[in-house]
Formats: structure tokens, C-alpha cells, sequence
């Protein structure tokens, strides 16, 4: 998708979310910065644990503790999230901003029928009657395409599909028009047919409602589909950050690298599957220097030693390396998927 | 709820608790009827006789009492103690049919309105955590370090005599239970991604614990709340019992024991000679206790998914 307008909808700067355990101080996110263009779709990966899903909790400000934003600007139409009071921010959420869970078994309430879940947001943030809000909410349900919506809507969550719960998900979180919708994981519990009828009308309600959208996953199958660009996470940071076509066509992070070339490939005769060494670090010891250091595949002694800054290699391709060089070489013997 | 029903409805010793709660509740509703009063307030238990000793069932109301009232102009609409009489001859029938009305009025107001300040505070508690709990938690320990019916007793006493003193010591004293087994509940509920959700979508606080929170953990509460009534009832009766309970000449089955208390063990050479000013009343508050338990016994099994198979 063209970038037409410059201003981006949401910008965050230098956001730092610890939490402060009986262990010890743990960064799940340090220093993250980046910026969602209206209707596009920014795609954040990463393996679990580095910080993606707290990074979205932070945007919403929904962490409690021992979680805590301690630093950083999170911009929203030139306002800063973070200052707002509780009150104010309850305003944005919902009606601004809204959120898809990852588990739509229990990110719905077993109690309380669907209809109701989702009028209940209509309710608060419109004003709007019970009945009237019933009504919209039937007809969400038919927007998100589940069928028999007036009788749906008098359901409870254990009796609809997976599928459905997620449509049912969806409509609740673009019941009231936000702006941005920031979908941690919506697929993951899906299985793969759906996945994909998710994805789809994931992406004709964007298009309608020409909102942007922050993907979160470790699907990079998934991110392949939705995403316009995309920032990979590694241990609380960006380590490299770029559009669709940058980032799988010619990764400069060993870490992307690695992933890309941990695809399954069906044109290719493969032995094994490429795998990345080792696993995530323990956020409360990191490692010296790069924290990507004990895993890659391209280490040098500087890596052990200095943290790389997050760099811009060329116009919107942002990297965090000190070996782009060694990756740039590898990446040209093709070993790639491609999209 | 249906099925809640119909689990009631099939199990047997629910169904005892059911049948016998439900012969109270007629009880209670025709006691105009089954036991007509004989003075403007009904729960004042009628004498039949100016004697101190008990008589046994089957007493006809003496002849002093009867011109009492020939004198007042009040029809006598029951002239026998079917039951006999208590100390006092306070007429044991009349303070067994509508102490059942005194019973139930103590039970659910004592249990619903302590249920409901055990719940605001357990779930105010547990919902916003931090120094809020700990504050109202250990308020709720400074309740809990009181022996019940000590307090209730003391507070009885400051408060002075009558049937809502004893009610507002019990609630005082009576909500700590609920407030400790909503926060237990609410603590691993607020855990849940539907609440996770339901912020995400600008959902109020109050309105969150309201109708996302408590539906889903309200039901320990209510078996804690129904097991409750027997108890409650009980302690009221013990309290009556010692003395600081309800005014004498009520109509409560603590107080018809009470009159009791010189006379249980007989007379001289006659033990048991006055059976029945223990046995009828004691007879009234076990089965009204049990009746409850049952049914609690039963909810219980039922709104627990571990015990019914679906976990």
C-alpha cells in the first residue's frame, strides 16, 4: 500500500517496558521504536518471549503490575498515550484503538451471550440504547460473516466454532470504528483453513474501514499475507525493521535470516529444516554485546562485545548488525523463500 | 439454571432438604392461619396460664387468662396448648408456627445483606489490588480475630435487646466469609483474557466486576450463603438462648428453648418430665437447619464442574 500521508496515526519512541520480578528487573521491551501509517498493516515478529505481545499490552496501557512503561512517547493522533488519565485512556480504548486476543476460547466472556459482549462496548462508547445496540451488534455479526447472526447473538461463546468466536472477536473489536487494530496473534489458535478465512476478512474490513492494523505473530506465513512492512523482534528490540518486499527478499539481520531460512521449502530437495541454534535468552541475563551474539551464525568478537545501534542501511530499512556484509553475501546464494 | 433445577428436584437428600423447606415456608405463610393471633402483635407468644411450671400438651388455657381476654373483648380462636406450655406459660404452638417467620427473616436478611458487604469488599478487593486489598484485607482479618458469638453477644448487648440488634451484630460479624471467598475467586478471574478484553474495549472497572467477574464467581458464595442460613438462624438461637437475643415473650425458637433451659433435665424423680418444652423447639431448628444444609450440600455439588465431570 502507498504511504500518501506522511503523518503517521501512531508513533512509538523509545518505549521501555520492564517488570520489576522478585528476580530482578526484566526489559521485555527496551527501547522500541516505530510508526503505523494510516491503513497500512505493520507486522511485528518475533519468537515468543521477546516482547511482542508487551508491546501491544503497552500501547493500550492495559499491563498491571509488576509490568510498567517506564519510558518512551507513545503518539496517537498527536497525542501522547502515556500521559492521558485512566479515565481518558478508557475513552481511547475501544473506540480508538481496539484489540484482537489470540485465544478467542478465553478472551470471551462463558457467561454472557455474544450479542451482549459486543453491544456492550456500543453501549458505553456511543450512548446508544440497549435495543439499538443489540441491533448493530446482529448486524456486525453479519459483517464479519457468521450466519444465522439474530440467533448467534442470543449465544454463548461455547456455542460457536473457533471460527466463529474469532469472527465474533473481530466484530467486537471493530464494533466501534477505531482507528487502529492491533491483533496479537489472531490466528494462532485457528487452524489453518481458517486461519486463512480470517486472514481474508481481516483484510476486506481493513479496506473498508481504511484502518491501519499492527499484526502481531511469529507467523511469518501470516505476515506474508497481511503485512505492508514489518518489524522483526528479538529480545525486546527491533533488530531490523522494513517493508514486506525488503524483509524477504533481502533480510540484513542474521536473526531474519535465520526464520527465512527455517521455512519448510516445497522446490527445494532439503535434508533437514535449517534451524536457529540455541534458544531465547533469559531476559534476566542477557547476554554481553549483542544479544543475538550466542546464536548466530555470523558471530564476530565485537558482537560480544558492543551492542549495535539500530541503523538505517538504505531509505525505510532499518537494521541492528554489525555484519550486514557477511548476511548480504549469504542472502545472494538464494537460500531465500521469497513471497 | 435448569439443569440446576432439575439436579435439585432429582437428587434425594436434596429432595428432603427441598420438601422440608418447603413445609417451613407453608408454615410460615399460614401462621395467621394455623396459629390465629390473640393480640395486636402477632409475634408476641399468647400465655395460657400464669403458671411458672410448664404444663403439659394438651393444657387448656386456664380460667385467669381466659377472663383476661372475655374482658378485652378478644375472641380466643384456640383454647389448648397442642404442645403444652413453656415457663411462663407461654404457649410452645404458637411460638414454634411463627418463630418460622422469625426464622427466615433472620436467616436470608442476615445471610443476603452480609453476603452482599462480603462481596463488595472481597470483590473491590481483589479486583484492584495493591494497597486496596491489603487495607480491606486486613480490616476483614480484624473481623475474623473475634470469636462470632462472642461479638455477636457483646454487640447484642450494646445495642440492647430486639430481633434487628441480633440481626445487625450477626451481619457485622457475618460477612468476612464471603468477602475472603469472592476475593479468592476474583483473583484467579481478573487473570482471565475476556477481562483482558473486555479493558481493551474501554469496559468501566465497576462494570467489569459487575457483570464479567461476578457471574463467574458468584456461585461459591451463594452454596457458602445457603449452608449460611442454618447457621445463622442457630447462632440467633443461641443468642436468644443467653439471654440477649430477642425480647421475651417473641415468637423464636431460641427463646422457646430458653424457657426451657430451668426445666430440661425434669423434676425430682420425674426426669424428663418436661420433654416437651426442649424436644419441639429443638426438633423445629434442627430440621430447619438440615433442610438448608441439604440443599447447600447439593448446590454445591452441582455448581462445582470438578465434582460434576467436566473438568
Amino acid at each position: 500500500m502507498i504511504i500518501n500521508n506522511k503523518e503517521p496515526l501512531l508513533e512509538v519512541i523509545d518505549l521501555k517496558t520492564y517488570f520489576f520480578t522478585e528476580e530482578g528487573v526484566v526489559k521485555a521491551v527496551d527501547g522500541v521504536d516505530f510508526e503505523v501509517y494510516q491503513g497500512e498493516t505493520l507486522g511485528i515478529v518475533g519468537e515468543s518471549g521477546c516482547g511482542k505481545s508487551v508491546t501491544a499490552f503497552s500501547i493500550m496501557r492495559l499491563l498491571d503490575y509488576p509490568g510498567k512503561t517506564v519510558g518512551g512517547k507513545i503518539v496517537f493522533k498527536g497525542y501522547n498515550l502515556l500521559e492521558k488519565s485512566d479515565d481518558e485512556m478508557r475513552k481511547v480504548r475501544g473506540k480508538d484503538i481496539a484489540m484482537i486476543f489470540q485465544e478467542p476460547m478465553t478472551a470471551l466472556n462463558p457467561v454472557l451471550t455474544v450479542g451482549f459482549q459486543i453491544s456492550e462496548a456500543l453501549m458505553m462508547h456511543f450512548k446508544i440504547g440497549k435495543k439499538e445496540a443489540i441491533n448493530k451488534s446482529v448486524e456486525l455479526l453479519k459483517k464479519v460473516e457468521i450466519p444465522m447472526p439474530e440467533e448467534r447473538a442470543n449465544e454463548y461463546p461455547h456455542q460457536l466454532s473457533g471460527g466463529m468466536r474469532q469472527r465474533a472477536m473481530i466484530a467486537m473489536a471493530m464494533s466501534c470504528d477505531p482507528v487502529l487494530l492491533i491483533a496479537d496473534e489472531p490466528t494462532t489458535a485457528l487452524d489453518v483453513t481458517i486461519q486463512a478465512q480470517i486472514l481474508d476478512l481481516m483484510r476486506t474490513l481493513l479496506r473498508e474501514f481504511n484502518g491501519s492494523l499492527i499484526m502481531i505473530t511469529h507467523d511469518l506465513g501470516v505476515i506474508a499475507e497481511i503485512a505492508d512492512r514489518i518489524a522483526i523482534m528479538y529480545a525486546g528490540k527491533i533488530v531490523e525493521y522494513a517493508n514486506k518486499r525488503t524483509i524477504f527478499y533481502s533480510p540484513l539481520h542474521p536473526y531474519t535470516f535465520g526464520l527465512l531460512t527455517s521455512i519448510p521449502r516445497l522446490d527445494l530437495e532439503m535434508k533437514r529444516l535449517n534451524v536457529i541454534p540455541g534458544v531465547v535468552p533469559n531476559p534476566l541475563h542477557f547476554p554481553e554485546g549483542c544479544k543475538f551474539n550466542p546464536r548466530c551464525s555470523f558471530v564476530t568478537d565485537r558482537c560480544k562485545e558492543e551492542e549495535p545501534q539500530l541503523i538505517e542501511v538504505e531509505e525505510g530499512h532499518l537494521v541492528r548488525c554489525w555484519n550486514i556484509d557477511k548476511v548480504a553475501q549469504e542472502v545472494k546464494k538464494g537460500l531465500l523463500v521469497g513471497v | 439454571m435448569n439443569r440446576t433445577v432439575r439436579k435439585l428436584f432429582s437428587n434425594a437428600s436434596s429432595l428432603v432438604g427441598i420438601v422440608l423447606l418447603f413445609i417451613f415456608i407453608i408454615i410460615a405463610l399460614f401462621a395467621p392461619i394455623i396459629a390465629p393471633p390473640l393480640s395486636d402483635n402477632p409475634y408476641q407468644v399468647p400465655r395460657m396460664s400464669w403458671d411458672v411450671n410448664p404444663q403439659p400438651p394438651g393444657f387448656p388455657i386456664s380460667d385467669d387468662i381466659r377472663e383476661v381476654y372475655d374482658f378485652m373483648g378478644t375472641e380466643i380462636k384456640y383454647d389448648k396448648a397442642i404442645c403444652g406450655t413453656a415457663e411462663g406459660g407461654y404457649d410452645i404452638f404458637y411460638g414454634l408456627i411463627w418463630g418460622t417467620r422469625t426464622a427466615f427473616k433472620i436467616g436470608l436478611i442476615t445471610v443476603t445483606v452480609a453476603g452482599f458487604i462480603g462481596v463488595f469488599i472481597g470483590s473491590i478487593s481483589a479486583y484492584f489490588g495493591g494497597w486496596i486489598d491489603e487495607g480491606l484485607m486486613r480490616i476483614t482479618d480484624i473481623f475474623l480475630s473475634f470469636p462470632f458469638l462472642v461479638a455477636a453477644m457483646v454487640l447484642t448487648t450494646i445495642l440492647g435487646r430486639g430481633l434487628d440488634k441480633v440481626m445487625i451484630a450477626l451481619i457485622v460479624f457475618g460477612w468476612m466469609g464471603y468477602a475472603r471467598l469472592i476475593r479468592g475467586s476474583i483473583l484467579s478471574a481478573k487473570e482471565e483474557t475476556y477481562v483482558m478484553a473486555a479493558k481493551a474495549l474501554g469496559v468501566k472497572d465497576i462494570k467489569i466486576i459487575w457483570k464479567h467477574l461476578l457471574p463467574n464467581t458468584i456461585f461459591p458464595v451463594m452454596v457458602q450463603g445457603t449452608m449460611s442460613i442454618g447457621s445463622m438462624v442457630i447462632t440467633a438461637a443461641a443468642l436468644s438462648f443467653l439471654g440477649v437475643g430477642a425480647p421475651v415473650g417473641y415468637a423464636d425458637w431460641g427463646q422457646m428453648v430458653s424457657f426451657a433451659r430451668n426445666w430440661i433435665i425434669g423434676a425430682p424423680g420425674h426426669a424428663g418430665q418436661y420433654w416437651y418444652t426442649v424436644l419441639y423447639p429443638g426438633i423445629f431448628i434442627v430440621l430447619f437447619v438440615l433442610a438448608w444444609n441439604l440443599i447447600g450440600d447439593t448446590l454445591r455439588d452441582i455448581l462445582d464442574p470438578r465434582l460434576r465431570g467436566e473438568l
